[in-house]
């Protein structure tokens, strides 16, 4: 039958993905029949993406500080110099594609 | 309108498909699991959604808490509920079933899509009904291409994670061109860092990066709300 680690994958999708449903059926659920969201809820569901995405940019760079000491790294050189290309290009040419496979490309030839 | 809703979602697939094949590249390089593209399938089909498909690779990898996962998940996803608001009046009259899958099917992409078409109510059901579907098929077909690839071909995969962070940072400079948008930036950037400084100092590195983001998160709408009055000053003006 299912191993632990089976188990575990198969809850962690089934999990994720019920949250993810109900957080896009909260205001079919909630204002189904009229109504309007309180304001604070609204403010916080705005801005609260912008945030979460810094957070998340900040918990990759964190990854790579952890994996190998600054020293040995040249201070995150590589990581920097291809998050740099990442969002110069999208600034300038907005093709997500495009930025993610420049900046990929450019930091594994760095690290090999 | 098949043809209208397959014709507009052009632009998704070459964006689904691409994202999502480096997703499951990334599954079958990083995420130690023995058949990456059945999980890549599952995963893409049951939640379609970008960072969290990147870091699922992570989660797996790190058999990470799964109360912990469904945070990140609320943080990430919120604004898709606002994404709803919007959408109330096009799909009343729809079947349980057939409003449960829009509903599923809600991102960023077939919002909008959803949003710009102006058809009659009717027809714009079911252009909304294939157009979600149409989209939904480019995620799982990317993902599951990318982690068959993956695993079949000896891809030279050192350094194939900045792709995850080369996502987010598309992301974010994508929302900071809306000035609205930059000082919550700001505020999410300076929480994690700071978060991440006090328990580095107090776990070490390596716990702090495994820990930070659950106290980040509460920091971060702690210091949303106080700046909430600001904000929206800003925002009407």
């Amino acid at each position: 039958m299912m191993d632990g680690k089976t188990m575990y994958i198969v809850s962690l999708i089934v999990s994720v993905g019920i949250l993810s449903w109900l957080i896009r059926a909260l205001p079919f659920l909630l204002f189904g029949r009229g109504g309007e969201p309180p304001k604070v809820v609204s403010y916080v569901g705005r801005v609260l993406s912008p945030a979460a995405i810094a957070m998340l940019s900040v918990y990759c760079f964190a990854g790579y500080a952890c994996a190998r000491p600054p020293a040995e790294n040249l201070w995150g050189l590589a990581e920097i110099a291809s998050g740099i290309l990442t969002v110069a290009l999208q600034w300038k040419w907005r093709s997500p594609p495009l930025s993610i496979a420049a900046g990929t490309i450019l930091y594994m030839m760095l690290v090999r | 309108m098949f043809r209208k809703a397959f014709s507009d979602s052009v632009p998704v697939m070459a964006g689904y498909g691409t994202m999502g094949f480096a997703a499951g590249v990334l599954l079958s390089v990083n995420g130690g699991v023995s058949m990456p593209a059945l999980w890549g399938a599952f995963s893409s089909g049951t939640f379609i959604s970008g960072p969290l498909q990147y870091l699922f690779v992570d989660w797996v990898r790190t058999s990470a808490s799964i109360g912990g996962v469904l945070f990140v998940v609320l943080c990430v996803n919120l604004r898709y509920s606002l994404y709803g608001l919007s959408l109330l009046d096009t799909f009343k009259g729809v079947g349980f079933w057939t409003r449960t899958y829009l509903i599923a099917g809600i991102t960023d992409e077939t919002y909008a899509l959803e949003v710009a078409c102006d058809l009659p109510p009717e027809r714009k059901r079911r252009y909304c009904l294939f157009l979600t579907a149409l989209d939904h098929m480019y995620w799982i077909i990317g993902v599951t291409a990318g982690a068959l690839a993956g695993a079949a071909l000896p891809v030279p995969s050192k350094g194939i994670d900045f792709a995850m962070t080369s996502l987010f940072l598309v992301i974010l400079t994508e929302q900071c061109r809306e000035r609205a948008n930059r000082l919550p930036a700001i505020i999410g950037g300076v929480s994690v860092i700071a978060v991440f400084a006090v328990l580095a100092l107090i776990l070490g590195m390596d716990k702090a990066r495994a820990e930070m983001l659950i106290p980040t998160m509460m920091l971060m709408v702690t210091v949303l709300l106080a700046f909430r009055r600001r904000m929206e000053k800003g925002a009407a003006r």
